[in-house]
């Protein structure tokens, strides 16, 4: 399909694309955002165990990760409007970009649902009970003693989700978003050269999830750094030790030391 | 100080405790014993609330609550009255040794953060650990973590301390270093309420034994009346499976 391959569209498109970058990035963040609220309201009623709300948030569960995003999206694009005339809400002027933000906002908020509840019970429910009995109010011992842990527990999952989330905006051009999937469609059916502009893509995509991996890779290890059983010293230590191979080689036990 | 009085507890239609009555005077060592699933560990965490107790009436020091219808400040200031250590040592893990004593001092109490720095490395060397401040929980010993533990609860400057099973979960060479720690602070007249299996710590330390068993207390005394002149069978049947050389010592 289309022309021949030519290595120097792929670096063309390049600065095209990131033209878009922002409104992907305004997407992710966006959603990421309506998805932590979503979340923790989803969360609630499952954790304290609240009658008929609980009963809402296992539905809500159920639809957003049993079904797939693109229908999810349609749904809300065309649906929503709809349902909304019939109580005399007008949304047909609302910019697609308010659909898009909603829909992933509240996919992601399924599985921030679940993320936020994992976290918590992970944290041991003895240090709470420490806490009430050091005479903390339920207030204090969730955000002094809960929170710090259960964040720490929670990045790896949280890192997974944004980074699934940031791939899934992809999907946003089926509603004519013009983010950087968009683009790239545009630019392919311009110039005829699908393949560069896709490889231009991907790679856009990969560096950006690489960063952000690595982003929160480095906030876990801060916020996990309690449970390191080695201290710094004696990390570096180690390394010299695995870095004299040279030294083995020669025979020389530096720890002896000088003369002889 | 520590009055309960008519206490009752129930999980579902187990009956855990009935109509239980302990007074513990200030500066009294009291060892709670009894075979598992006797409830002693339930009347202590009823102390301070941990567990709901059905009816009964507890007081700590001037304050007195009646558990049929204690409120969230009541139980509150219970808690602020009393101080607990743990099986599982509980430490806040992630923070470090001097922050999990300092915690409460700062956030319940209100310290300045000088004034509760100064006061826990003061505890925390007092329990021998003044060279391990900085240390996460992470890094420490089962028996070490007790310790602090144990300086977290005196930090808080209780009228009485709980310690329920403080040395079940360690290794057999940890358990001297932490007994010798509630000797010490047993001796300047701390008021405390333990439950423990340790015979021998139980036989020094107490200033009463309280023997219970299905819910109930038995039999309590001094010492030497509880472990030497059982007068319940029921008491007799435990010493002699869990202490069989109890016959010969002394």
């Amino acid at each position: 399909m289309g022309a021949p391959f030519d290595i120097g569209y792929v670096f063309s498109f390049l600065p095209k694309l990131l033209d878009t970058l922002g409104v992907t990035l305004l997407i992710v963040a966006g959603s990421l955002l309506t998805g932590i609220v979503a979340g923790f309201l989803v969360a609630l009623p499952r954790m304290y165990k609240i009658p008929v709300l609980r009963t809402l948030s296992g539905v809500y569960l159920s639809f957003f990760r049993g079904t797939p995003i693109l229908i999810q999206l349609f749904l809300f694009y065309y649906g929503l409007p709809e349902i909304l005339k019939l109580v005399g809400l007008d949304l047909t002027r609302a910019p697609v970009m308010f659909f898009v933000i909603l829909t992933y906002g509240l996919h992601t908020g399924a599985y921030a649902a679940e993320m936020i509840r994992a976290s918590v019970e992970a944290v041991d429910r003895g240090q709470v009970e420490a806490a009430y009995a050091a005479g903390m109010t339920p207030y204090q011992a969730f955000s002094r003693i809960i929170l710090p842990q259960a964040l720490g527990i929670a990045v790896p999952v949280f890192s997974n989700l944004v980074i699934a989330l940031l791939k899934d905006t992809s999907l946003a051009f089926t509603l004519g978003v013009m983010e950087m999937t968009g683009k790239a469609q545009t630019l392919g059916t311009l110039t005829q050269h699908f393949i560069e502009t896709y490889i231009a893509l991907a790679f856009i995509y990969l560096i950006i999830s690489f960063t952000l991996e690595k982003m929160l890779l480095a906030a876990e290890r801060r916020l996990t750094r309690h449970e390191n059983r080695e201290d710094k010293r004696e990390s570096i230590f180690r390394l010299k030790k695995r870095g004299s191979y040279r030294t083995v080689l020669a025979d020389i036990n530096i720890g002896k030391g000088g003369g002889a | 100080m520590i009055a309960l009085s008519h206490i009752s507890k129930a999980f579902g239609r187990n009956q855990v405790l009935q109509d239980i009555s302990l007074n513990v005077n200030r500066g009294e060592v009291v060892v709670i014993l009894g075979p598992s699933g006797s409830g002693k560990t339930t009347l202590l965490r009823c102390v301070n609330y941990l567990e709901k107790p059905g009816s009964g009436q507890i007081a700590v020091g001037d304050f007195q609550v009646d558990c049929s219808r204690a409120r969230r400040g009541d139980v509150l200031q219970l808690r602020r009255k009393t101080a607990m250590v743990f099986q599982q040592y509980n430490l806040f893990r992630h923070k470090t040794a001097l922050e999990n004593v300092m915690e409460a001092l700062l956030v319940v109490k209100k310290l300045p953060a000088a004034e509760a720095r100064k006061r826990s490395i003061a505890l925390l060397e007092k329990v021998g650990l003044g060279a391990k401040l900085d240390e996460y929980p992470s890094r420490l010993s089962g028996g070490q973590q007790q310790r602090v533990g144990i300086a977290r609860a005196l930090a808080l400057e209780p009228e009485v301390i709980l310690f329920d099973e403080p040395t079940s979960a360690l290794d057999p060479e940890l358990v001297g270093e932490v007994l010798e720690v509630i000797r010490a602070i047993a001796r300047e007249g701390i008021t405390m309420i333990v439950v423990t299996h340790e015979m021998g710590f139980a036989r020094d330390v107490a200033n009463r034994v309280v023997f219970m068993d299905g819910g109930v207390i038995v039999e309590e005394g001094t010492p030497d009346e509880v472990f030497q002149h059982p007068k319940e069978e029921r008491t007799k049947q435990f010493l002699r499976r869990i202490t069989p050389e109890a016959n010969y010592s002394i």
